[in-house]
């Protein structure tokens, strides 16, 4: 019944933490990237929590939760993907259909 | 005993409470289960009521609970009472007043029929609950096009980091929930998450004007961050510790004595670090996103900038969450900079254990309180009186001015630090 609650916060944050670093790698929007990026370097900070490093720990938030923000910025502004998806005629025409148009007075 | 009565300690409060209660609730668990009962094993769930972990579990649970709904609740709508209602005044309109005596139920309209009063008569200060329960009715929409996942993750990002401030944040010696050895970097870095959380609002919500939006804030609060935490460098030389109630009681103690009035050895009172002062309190209004440096929710040009989309109770939460945000920097700027809780200090001739007996002429946490609000008054005439910066120019601000400045602060307090007992005592 006694359970190693360190160990079980370990494996948490293990799993936590290379199932971002794969998505970092893996998904294909940018800003999702950037995103399991933080959360992949949060978790290795919770990992310095439990070596007892607290300073490191605050200092990897305090530093990479700043940074990550800037990679972010770089990333939507110095490559040529899309950043936002466009409204084309086309694509609003599926999802509302337009009335026909009637003839003479309704 | 004493200092018990001087200064609470809230865990041991709510320990004391939470045993109590426990201990009530098990003995008459144990007194309807005696043994040979057919309900006999109630009393295992008896006995288990008042271990140890149990009552220090629940006890954690009613000290954050307490700081939550003190910090969250009371405090989050009082500073938007005292916003809308000084700015209105500044405006010169009366601003908000719907109180109690506006409810349509029987003895507010009696009362307010029998005194010939308008139904909108009041202080104001139930204004922001209603404003709330209108929001909570309202629809949530997620734009057709919005990254849904992102959309909602950001509010949650920016709130819960905005709350997670507060167990940190003491409010006086005993009025803390975890007093940490590192507590004020862990306050800092509570503070940095929220521009992730911004940014992904600006950008998942897919509308030209969030991300816009999103983008300025992500700049800004890059910009302002540096010069804040440079400036907390330069108070740390002096303090020369990370916990937040250690940094307060180290300025405490006479600066200079004129007679029956003593001068605080305050952090702002010393050359240094009262450029710091100033360094940190533009860069916190920065952070804070307060008008003159509200350039990521400009509302002529921007419609809101990253709150645009939405929509509801969660831009309510968002919304509301930046007075949040404006108590804990007014808090911070208090604790680092204006002595924190100190104030004038009773001090009796008896001694206890060798020190003398002080008693705070009014509660540490009223003082601390006062201090506050005063601090955020300034903010809130500060931001409605100047008009907005351009984004240029607030990072010129930034980048140009702020971070020498605290940089000079910190080169100058580590000479004072080194060399000020040879220049007479020189803060």
């Amino acid at each position: 019944m006694a359970v190693d609650w360190e160990l079980t916060a370990f494996l948490i944050l293990a799993v936590l933490e290379i199932g971002g670093s794969i998505m970092v790698v893996v998904s294909r929007k940018l800003v999702h990237a950037v995103f399991w990026l933080a959360m992949t370097l949060v978790t290795i900070g919770g990992v310095y929590l439990l070596l007892r490093a607290e300073f490191v720990f605050l200092i990897q938030i305090l530093v990479y939760a700043g940074a990550v923000p800037v990679l972010f910025l770089f990333g939507i502004m110095l490559t040529r993907r899309k950043i936002m998806e466009e409204v084309t005629p086309g694509e609003v025409a599926r999802e509302v259909a337009p009335e026909e148009p009637k003839e003479g007075n309704p | 005993m004493t200092d018990y009565l001087v200064a609470p300690n809230l865990f041991v409060l709510c320990e004391d409470l939470v045993g109590w209660i426990l201990k009530v609730l098990s003995d008459g668990i144990l007194g309807i289960a005696p043994v040979g009962s057919p309900v006999e094993p109630l009393r295992g769930l008896g006995y288990a009521l008042v271990a140890d972990s149990v009552v220090t579990f629940l006890a954690w649970v009613v000290a954050v609970l307490v700081m939550f709904v003190w910090a969250a609740l009371i405090n989050l709508l009082t500073m938007m009472w005292v916003e809308r209602k000084f700015y209105s005044r500044m405006q010169d309109r009366y601003g908000i007043m719907i109180s109690i005596w506006s409810l349509p139920v029987w003895p507010f309209t009696w009362w307010t029929k029998r005194r010939g009063k308008p139904t909108h008569r009041g202080l104001g200060y139930l204004q922001n609950l209603v404003d709330g329960v209108k929001l909570i009715q309202k629809e949530n929409i997620t734009p057709a096009l919005a990254d849904s996942a992102m959309f909602h993750t950001a509010p949650v990002l920016v709130v819960s980091s905005t709350v997670v401030i507060f167990a940190a944040m003491p409010f006086s010696d005993g009025f803390v929930v975890a007093n940490m050895p590192l507590s004020l970097l862990f306050i800092l870095a509570a503070f940095s998450l929220a521009p992730l959380g911004v940014l992904i609002a600006g950008w998942s919500a897919n509308n030209k004007y969030t991300l816009i939006g999103g983008m300025r804030a992500a700049a800004m609060m890059m910009a302002y961050e540096i010069p804040l935490l440079l400036a907390v460098v330069a108070v740390l030389i002096y303090s020369g510790t990370l916990n937040v109630i250690d940094i307060v009681n180290a300025q405490a103690g006479p600066l200079a004595t004129f007679g029956p009035i003593s001068i605080p050895k305050w952090n702002v009172l010393s050359i240094p670090q009262f450029v710091g002062f100033v360094v940190f309190t533009v860069a916190m209004i920065a952070e804070l996103e307060r008008i003159p440096f509200d350039i990521p929710e400009a509302e002529a040009e921007l419609v809101e900038g990253w709150l645009t989309e939405y929509t509801g109770m969660r831009y309510g939460i968002i919304y509301g969450f930046k007075w949040l945000r404006a108590l804990a920097g007014s808090a911070l700027i208090v604790v680092l900079y204006l002595g924190g809780w100190l104030g004038p200090v009773w001090t009796l001739n008896v001694s206890i254990g060798g020190n003398a007996l002080g008693i705070p002429i009014l509660p540490q946490e009223v003082w601390f309180l006062l201090k506050i609000y005063i601090v955020f008054v300034v903010l809130v005439w500060v931001s409605w009186s100047v008009p907005r910066f351009r984004i240029d120019q607030v990072l010129n601000v930034g980048w140009k001015r702020l971070i020498p400045l605290s940089l000079l602060a910190i080169l100058v307090a580590a000479l004072f630090a080194a060399f000020g007992p040879m220049l007479g005592g020189i803060r």
